[in-house]
C-alpha cells in the first residue's frame, strides 16, 4: 500500500513531525533536490523544470488538503472490498489506487540508499519522502499529458485543414503530371501542407518558392514544428543573407529572386526533383519571370516535378500558361464575414487632402465602434490595412492616445522594414480585456498570417512603386486596391470565427476596382530582368514567352539603359562588366561601383558603401531625431555627400562592435541609426566581396590567425557563439508573450523608443543580433578594413568611382540656389527638372557645400553675374524617388567640370573647344581656350587609359598576371585623374533649355571638307557626324559640331603653339592640336624612355602611311606632323 | 504495428483509433537518457517535440494488452491502469475494472476532454 495514503489523514492536524517538517522551508527543498533532481537525473536542480515541479507540489498539496478536508473519511471512497470477478480475468490490482493510472514510475532505490546512509543527518522522514516520490510521478505524468495534448492539437488542426482531404488527390496528380496547379484560398493550409505530403511521399529535394523572406523563415519554423521536428534540419530555408540549408535538407523555403539566381548559375536546376511556387497569383516581377523561366526549363528536365499554388484567382491564366495543367481547387476554410462600408465623408476628405499627413479619424471611429458594440471579454483583435509606413505612423500616433485612454488596445505596426523581433509582436497575444490593433502595410494579406483576428479596417489604399523608365524615376504611388486584394484583405477577419471587415469606401468604389491587381512586370523596371535573362542565355527578351508580357516599352528602355551602363553591347550581348553585373544583386550601377573601385585599390571602401548605399538607409528620418541625436551624429556626416556619410557611419560601427560589443545598440540610438539596417549591409558587403573573390575581382583573403593559440581562441568564441545562438533559437519563438500594455505604449511615437521598449523586455537576454554579426563576420579582419583612414587623394578618387558608376544619374544645381532658404533648394536633372534633396541629405543641412562662390582666399574677383566659377559642382546620385515630391536620394557631390569630361556619353565641342556640351543638356564655357583644350585632351587620354585598364581588369581576370592590368599603369593613371581633378580653371555652368537643345548642332550639311587627318588619333578615324555635324572624334567626343553665330571658320584657323613634351613650334587647328597632345606621350613615363633607349622604334612609332607620297613609315606623331608639312 | 521495427530508430507510430501519426525514436520501457525512469509499459516514445530539451521524451502510445492494437495514451482512445487498455477493449470489460475508474469512464463520454487537475479529481 502506497505510504502517501497513510500519511494523508494524519496532516490536517499539522502533526509535528520529529524534525518539524515544512514543505516549503528553501533548506528542505533544497534537501530533496539533491536528492532527486541531481545532474543525471531527468529534472535538474535549478532548472526551469524544478521550478514547475514545485510549482505543481504546491498546488497538488492544496488541491489534497482541501479534499481531505472535504472528506474526512477517505475509505469510504475505497473501492469494494473484494474486487469483481473480472478485475482478477484482466490480472487488475486487488484494490484501486490512483497511482496505477501513471504509466511510469521513478527508480529511487540508491537515492533511499542514499538518504538513509547518512548517519549523521537523519535526512527526510521515510514518509515525506514518499510523499514527494508520489508528487514527482503525479508531474512526470502531467508534463506527459500536457506535451500530448500539444501534439494531439496540431494532429487534429493539420487534420481539420481543408487540404487535407485533398492529399491523395495531390500526390496521384503530381505523379501523373509535371505540372499541377494548386489553388486554394486563405486558410486552406496548403503553403504548409503540400511541402508536408509531398515529404511524406517520400519527394525529396524540394524548393518551395515565396515572394517575402519573412514567409520563408516562418513557413520553414511551422512545417519543422508540425512535422514535429522529425525531418531535424531536413526543413530549411534560404533567403538572401541567411540559411539553414543542410547536406540533409530535403526541402527548402526561398525566395522567387534566389531560385532565379540558382538558375542563372546552374540552368537546370540539378539539385532538386520538385519545385513548388506559392503564392503565383501575387504576380511578382521575380514570380512572373520565374515561371517563364521554369516553362523553358521543364521540357529539358522531364523528372522535375513543377507544383504551382495560387489563391483562386485567375487560375486558367497559369494552367493555360502550362499547357492546360491539371487544376486541384481546394475550398478555403473561411467563417462568415460582415462587411460594413464605412465611406470617409466628403468633408473630411477634403480637408485631409491638403495636408500631407493621413487624417487618423475615420480610423479611430472603427476603434470607438468595437469598443462601443462589442464586450471586452469577447475576445478579437483588430488588424488595419494601411498603405504605408508613413500613414501606420500618424494612425499609430492617434490610436496611441486613444489606447492608453481606454486601456483596452495595444497598438502595434507591422511592416517589412520593422526588425524581424519587432515583427513578432503582432504574435503577441494581448491579456484579457485587451486587443491588439495592428496596423500593416499589405504584408498581412497575404505573407504574414496573424490568428485571432476578428476585425479587418480596411483602408483601400496601397503604396506601390511605379517606375518612370524615362528618367529611371521611381515613384512610390497610392493606389486604391484591386477587388482580389480587397477579398483578400477581408478574409483576414473570417480566420478563427466570424468576422467584421470596416472599408473606409464605397461600395461603388469597390465595384469600380480593378479585378486583379497590376501584375509588377507591368510597372517596374526591368533591367535587373533583361540582365539576368541574358545572363541565362535567354535570348532576345522582346521574343520571351512571358506569362503576360510586359509593355515592349519597359523592355526597349531596360536594353537601352543597359547599353549605356556599358552592360550589354551594340549586338545586345553582355559585355565582360555586364556578364559580372548580372550575378550581382543589386542595381546595376552599385554593381558597376564594385568593379570600379576594385581597380584602385579602394575595394574595402567601395565594398562598404555599395552594400550601404543597397539597403535602406540606416539613418532615420530628422523629424524623429531629437537635437542630441543630430549632434551626436554630426561627426559622422561626410562633407561629400551620403554614400561618404554612410561609410563614416557604418566604418564607426564596425569599431564600436569590435571594441565594446554591447553597446552597438545604444550607439545606434543615440544617433538615430537603425542598426538592424547596418547588419543587413554588413551582411551585404560580405556577400560583395565573396562575389569578388569569385570573379576573381580580389584575391583571396590571407588574414588567417597566423599562429595556432589564435586559432584556437577564435574556434573557442565561435563555439562559444554557436552555443548563444543556438540556445536563443531553442527558447526564442516557440514562446507567445504575453503583451502588456506598455508594450504598445513603448512601440508607439518612434522606432527609437520601440527599441528601447524591446530592450527593456530581452534585458536577461544577450543582443542575438551582435551574436549573429560575429557568426558570421570575421570582425577582426572588418575592423581592420574600417579603420583605415581614408587619404585625401582617395577620397577624391572614391568619389570618381562613385560618380562614374552613377552617371548619368547627375543633378545640377539651381543657378539661383544661393539666394534661396536652405531647405529649397532646387536641382535639374536631364529629365526632371525641379527636384529637391532628400531631408537626411548632409546637403540639405549645408547646402552651403554645394555653393560654386569662390571661397575670399580666391581674390573673389568673379563676376556672379556669368556664373563664372572654378568650382561648380554637380551631384551625382543613386536613386530619384517621388512621394509628394521629387526627391534625389544618396548624393555625393563631384566637380562639375572634371566630371562631365571624364563620364559624358556624349561630349560636343565648338571649334576651339571652349565651348562644350555634355550629353546634350549642360554647357560649359570656359573663357581660357588654351585651358579647355588642355583639359579636354588630358580627359581623353584619361579616359582611353582608364577603360583600357579596366577591360584588361575584367577580361584578364583568373588568369595568369601578365594579363592583369600591371600596377604602374594604375597608378600612372591614379596620378594622372588627381592631377586632372586638381586642374582649376574658370567656367560657367549652365542647364540649356529646351529652345537650345534644339538648335544646338550645325547638322551634317554645314560640315566643310573633312580634315583628313588619318592615324592622327590613336587609330580612331575622325568621321564627318552625320546627325550633328562636325566630327567625331571619339564615340563619345564630336568636334565642332556645335551651332555658333559667331565662330564659323574658327576650325580652320591655326595659331602657333609649341608641345609642351616634344617642343614642337607651329601652326595648329584646335583639333590638330588636340590630335597631336593625344599621341604626343608625356616624356616622363619612364617605361617608355627605357623603350625608347633601348630600341630605335619606340612605343610612339607607329605604321603610317602617307597618302601623297605612297609610303610607310614607322613614325611618332611628331613626325607624322612633320612629313604632312613637307606636302602642304 | 507494421510500422513498428524496433531496430529502425525513425518508425512512425500509429494510433489505430484516432489515426494520430507521429514517428518515433524508441520503443520500449527504457527510453535513452532517463536513468531513474522506466516506464511501464513498452511504449512508442519519441523525443518531446515541445520543449528544447534534448533529454525530454514523449510517451506516444503502445498496445492495448487486450487486444495488441496500437493506441496514443489520448484519453479519447485508451486507458492506462497498471496496463493499458484501448478504450473499446475497456468499455467491453467496464465492470472488471474499480469503481473510481468506472465513474471516470462515465463521466469521460459527455466531455471526453483531459485536463490535468481534472485528472488529479479522478483519482484517490
Amino acid at each position: 500500500m502506497p505510504s502517501e495514503k497513510e500519511s494523508r489523514p494524519r496532516r490536517p492536524g499539522r502533526e509535528p513531525s520529529p524534525a518539524q517538517w515544512d514543505w516549503d522551508c528553501p533548506a528542505t527543498r533544497r534537501r530533496l533536490e539533491e536528492l532527486y533532481f541531481r545532474e543525471q537525473d531527468y529534472i535538474r536542480a535549478g532548472s526551469e523544470d524544478s521550478r514547475n515541479f514545485w510549482a505543481f507540489f504546491e498546488r497538488l498539496r492544496r488541491f489534497q488538503s482541501r479534499r481531505s478536508e472535504r472528506e474526512c473519511e477517505p475509505a469510504v471512497s475505497r473501492g469494494p472490498a473484494e474486487p469483481p470477478a473480472a478485475s482478477r480475468l484482466l490480472d487488475l490490482p486487488r484494490e484501486y489506487d490512483a497511482r496505477y493510472r501513471i504509466n511510469l514510475s521513478v527508480l529511487s532505490a540508491d537515492v533511499e540508499g542514499l538518504a538513509r546512509g547518512r548517519r549523521l543527518d537523519p535526512g527526510p522522514p521515510r514518509e515525506q519522502l514518499s510523499e514527494f516520490r508520489m508528487a514527482l510521478l503525479h508531474y512526470l505524468d502531467f508534463t506527459q499529458k500536457q506535451s500530448f495534448a500539444k501534439l494531439a492539437k496540431l494532429h487534429r488542426e493539420r487534420a481539420a485543414l481543408p487540404i487535407a482531404q485533398y492529399r491523395d488527390r495531390l500526390l496521384r496528380a503530381v505523379a501523373q503530371n509535371q505540372v499541377v496547379v494548386v489553388a486554394g484560398d486563405t486558410g486552406c493550409g496548403k503553403s504548409t501542407q503540400v511541402p508536408q505530403f509531398l515529404l511524406a511521399a517520400g519527394y525529396s529535394h524540394v524548393a518551395c518558392t515565396q515572394p517575402r523572406r519573412i514567409a520563408c523563415i516562418s513557413l520553414a519554423k511551422r512545417v519543422g514544428f508540425e512535422s514535429l521536428h522529425q525531418y531535424g534540419d531536413q526543413v530549411g530555408y534560404q533567403i538572401r543573407f541567411e540559411s539553414t540549408r543542410s547536406p540533409a535538407t530535403k526541402i527548402v523555403f526561398l525566395t522567387e529572386g534566389l531560385l532565379l539566381r540558382q538558375v542563372q548559375r546552374e540552368p537546370m536546376l540539378p539539385g532538386y526533383h520538385v519545385l513548388i511556387a506559392d503564392e503565383v497569383h501575387e504576380r511578382h516581377l521575380h514570380s512572373d519571370f520565374l515561371l517563364g523561366v521554369l516553362r523553358r526549363l521543364l521540357p529539358a528536365r522531364p523528372d522535375l516535378k513543377l507544383v504551382l499554388m495560387s489563391a483562386t484567382i485567375n487560375i486558367r491564366l497559369f494552367s493555360g500558361y502550362f499547357g492546360g495543367a491539371p487544376v486541384l481547387q481546394v475550398p478555403g476554410r473561411i467563417f462568415p464575414i460582415t462587411v460594413i462600408y464605412q465611406p470617409i465623408p466628403k468633408e473630411e476628405a477634403s480637408t485631409s487632402g491638403k495636408s500631407e499627413r493621413l487624417d487618423p479619424r475615420p480610423y479611430l471611429r472603427v476603434l470607438q465602434a468595437i469598443d462601443h458594440k462589442y464586450p471586452p471579454e469577447e475576445r478579437g483583435d483588430l488588424l488595419v490595412f494601411l498603405s504605408g509606413v508613413a500613414e501606420i505612423g500618424a494612425v499609430l500616433e492617434a490610436a496611441q492616445t486613444y489606447a492608453t485612454h481606454t486601456q483596452r488596445w495595444i497598438v502595434l505596426p507591422l511592416h517589412s522594414t520593422l526588425s524581424v523581433t519587432e515583427q513578432d509582436k503582432v504574435f503577441d497575444v494581448p491579456p484579457p480585456g485587451v486587443r491588439k490593433c495592428i496596423l500593416s502595410t499589405n504584408i498581412a494579406e497575404t505573407s504574414v498570417t496573424i490568428d485571432g483576428v476578428r476585425f479587418v479596417l480596411d483602408s483601400g489604399k496601397v503604396k506601390e512603386m511605379s517606375y518612370d523608365p524615362q528618367g529611371k524615376l521611381q515613384r512610390l504611388q497610392e493606389f486604391w486596391i484591386s477587388r482580389a486584394s480587397a477579398e483578400q484583405r477581408k478574409g483576414r477577419a473570417g480566420r478563427t470565427g466570424p468576422g467584421v471587415c470596416y472599408r473606409l469606401y464605397a461600395e461603388s468604389d469597390y465595384d469600380a476596382f480593378s479585378p486583379y491587381p497590376v501584375p509588377e512586370i507591368q510597372r517596374v523596371a526591368l533591367d535587373a530582368l533583361v540582365l539576368q535573362l541574358k545572363s541565362m542565355g535567354l535570348g532576345d527578351p522582346r521574343t520571351f514567352p512571358f506569362l503576360e508580357p510586359p509593355p515592349l516599352s519597359s523592355l526597349e528602355t531596360a536594353v537601352r539603359y543597359l547599353r549605356d551602363q556599358g552592360a550589354l553591347d551594340e549586338a545586345e550581348d553582355l559585355t565582360p562588366i555586364g556578364n559580372l553585373l548580372a550575378q550581382l544583386p543589386v542595381d546595376v550601377v552599385v554593381g558597376k561601383m564594385l568593379v570600379l573601385g576594385a581597380l584602385f585599390g579602394l575595394t574595402e571602401p567601395t565594398l562598404t558603401v555599395a552594400a550601404a548605399l543597397s539597403v535602406q538607409s540606416p539613418f532615420l528620418r530628422p523629424a524623429h531625431a531629437n537635437p542630441d541625436c543630430a549632434t551626436a551624429r554630426r561627426p559622422l556626416e561626410s562633407p561629400h555627400g551620403d554614400p561618404l556619410t554612410l561609410l563614416n557611419a557604418f566604418n564607426e560601427w564596425v569599431q564600436v562592435k569590435s571594441e565594446r560589443s554591447g553597446c552597438s545598440r545604444k550607439w545606434c540610438r543615440r544617433r538615430g541609426l537603425e542598426e538592424h539596417r547596418l547588419y543587413e549591409a554588413a551582411n551585404l558587403r560580405r556577400q560583395f566581396q565573396e562575389l569578388l573573390r569569385d570573379h576573381q575581382l580580389l584575391e583571396v583573403a590571407s588574414s588567417q590567425p597566423s599562429d595556432s593559440y589564435s586559432r584556437q581562441s577564435r574556434h573557442r568564441e565561435r563555439r562559444e557563439l554557436h552555443r548563444l545562438w543556438r540556445s536563443h533559437t531553442e527558447t526564442e519563438g516557440r514562446k507567445r508573450k504575453v503583451l502588456r500594455l506598455q508594450d504598445g505604449a513603448a512601440s508607439s511615437s518612434s522606432e527609437e523608443e520601440e527599441e528601447g521598449g524591446a530592450r527593456g523586455r530581452g534585458k536577461r537576454s544577450i543582443d542575438i543580433q551582435d551574436v549573429k554579426f560575429k557568426l558570421r563576420h570575421n570582425v577582426d579582419e572588418l575592423q581592420a578594413a574600417s579603420s583605415s583612414v581614408l587619404s585625401s587623394s582617395q577620397l577624391a578618387l572614391l568619389k570618381l568611382v562613385l560618380c562614374r558608376g552613377l552617371y548619368p544619374q547627375l543633378a545640377v544645381p539651381d543657378q539661383l540656389n544661393s539666394s534661396r532658404k536652405d531647405s529649397d533648394q532646387i536641382f535639374h536633372t536631364r529629365n526632371k527638372q525641379g527636384v529637391v534633396l532628400h531631408p537626411t541629405c548632409v546637403f540639405a543641412t549645408t547646402p552651403e557645400l554645394l555653393q560654386a562662390k569662390e571661397g575670399s582666399e580666391c581674390g573673389g574677383t568673379q563676376d556672379s553675374k556669368d556664373g563664372l566659377s572654378r568650382h561648380h559642382q554637380l551631384l551625382a546620385f543613386v536613386s530619384l524617388l517621388e512621394t509628394n515630391k521629387p526627391y534625389l536620394v544618396n548624393c555625393v557631390r563631384v566637380p562639375a567640370l572634371q566630371a562631365l569630361l571624364l563620364f559624358s556619353r556624349s561630349l560636343d565641342t565648338s571649334a576651339d573647344c571652349a565651348r562644350l556640351v555634355a550629353d546634350g543638356w549642360l554647357e560649359l564655357t570656359i573663357p581660357d581656350a588654351e585651358a579647355a583644350l588642355r583639359l579636354l585632351s588630358a580627359a581623353l587620354q584619361l579616359r582611353a587609359t582608364w577603360e583600357k585598364l579596366l577591360n584588361q581588369k575584367l577580361e584578364g581576370r583568373g588568369r595568369e598576371p601578365g594579363r592583369q592590368p600591371s600596377s604602374q599603369d594604375v597608378s600612372v593613371l591614379t596620378r594622372g585623374l588627381l592631377e586632372f581633378l586638381q586642374i582649376e580653371v574658370l567656367y560657367s555652368l549652365r542647364r540649356l533649355t529646351g529652345l537650345e537643345k534644339q538648335v544646338l548642332y550645325i547638322g551634317p550639311q554645314t560640315v566643310a571638307a573633312a580634315p583628313r587627318l588619318p592615324g592622327l588619333f590613336q587609330g580612331t578615324e575622325m568621321k564627318p557626324d552625320e546627325v550633328k555635324g562636325g566630327h567625331r572624334v571619339t564615340d563619345y567626343l564630336t568636334y565642332n559640331c556645335l551651332a555658333t553665330d559667331t565662330d564659323l571658320y574658327s576650325d580652320c584657323l591655326r595659331s602657333f603653339w609649341t608641345c609642351p613634351h616634344c617642343d614642337l613650334h607651329m601652326p595648329f587647328t584646335p583639333l590638330e592640336r588636340m590630335c597631336h597632345e593625344s599621341t604626343c606621350r608625356p616624356p616622363e613615363a619612364p617605361l617608355e624612355e627605357a623603350a625608347g633607349s633601348s630600341s630605335k622604334t619606340t612605343a610612339l612609332h607607329r605604321l603610317y602611311h602617307c597618302d601623297v607620297c605612297q609610303q610607310e613609315f614607322m613614325f611618332t606623331p611628331t613626325e607624322i606632323l612633320r612629313h604632312k608639312k613637307q606636302h602642304q | 504495428m507494421e510500422s513498428h521495427k524496433e531496430a529502425q530508430p525513425k518508425g512512425e507510430f500509429k494510433c489505430q483509433l484516432c489515426g494520430l501519426t507521429a514517428p518515433y525514436t524508441y520503443y520500449g520501457q527504457k527510453p535513452p537518457n532517463t536513468r531513474s525512469i522506466v516506464l511501464l509499459e513498452e511504449s512508442y516514445v519519441m523525443k518531446d517535440p515541445f520543449t528544447p530539451d534534448k533529454d525530454r521524451f514523449l510517451i506516444l502510445g503502445s498496445q492495448c494488452s487486450l487486444c495488441s492494437r496500437s493506441v496514443c495514451v489520448g484519453t479519447e482512445c485508451s486507458l492506462f491502469y497498471s496496463k493499458r487498455f484501448c478504450l473499446p477493449c475497456a468499455n467491453d470489460n467496464l465492470k472488471a475494472f474499480p469503481l473510481e475508474i468506472q465513474e471516470d469512464m462515465d463521466k469521460k463520454k459527455p466531455q471526453p476532454k483531459s485536463f490535468p487537475s481534472k485528472k488529479m479529481d479522478a483519482k484517490t
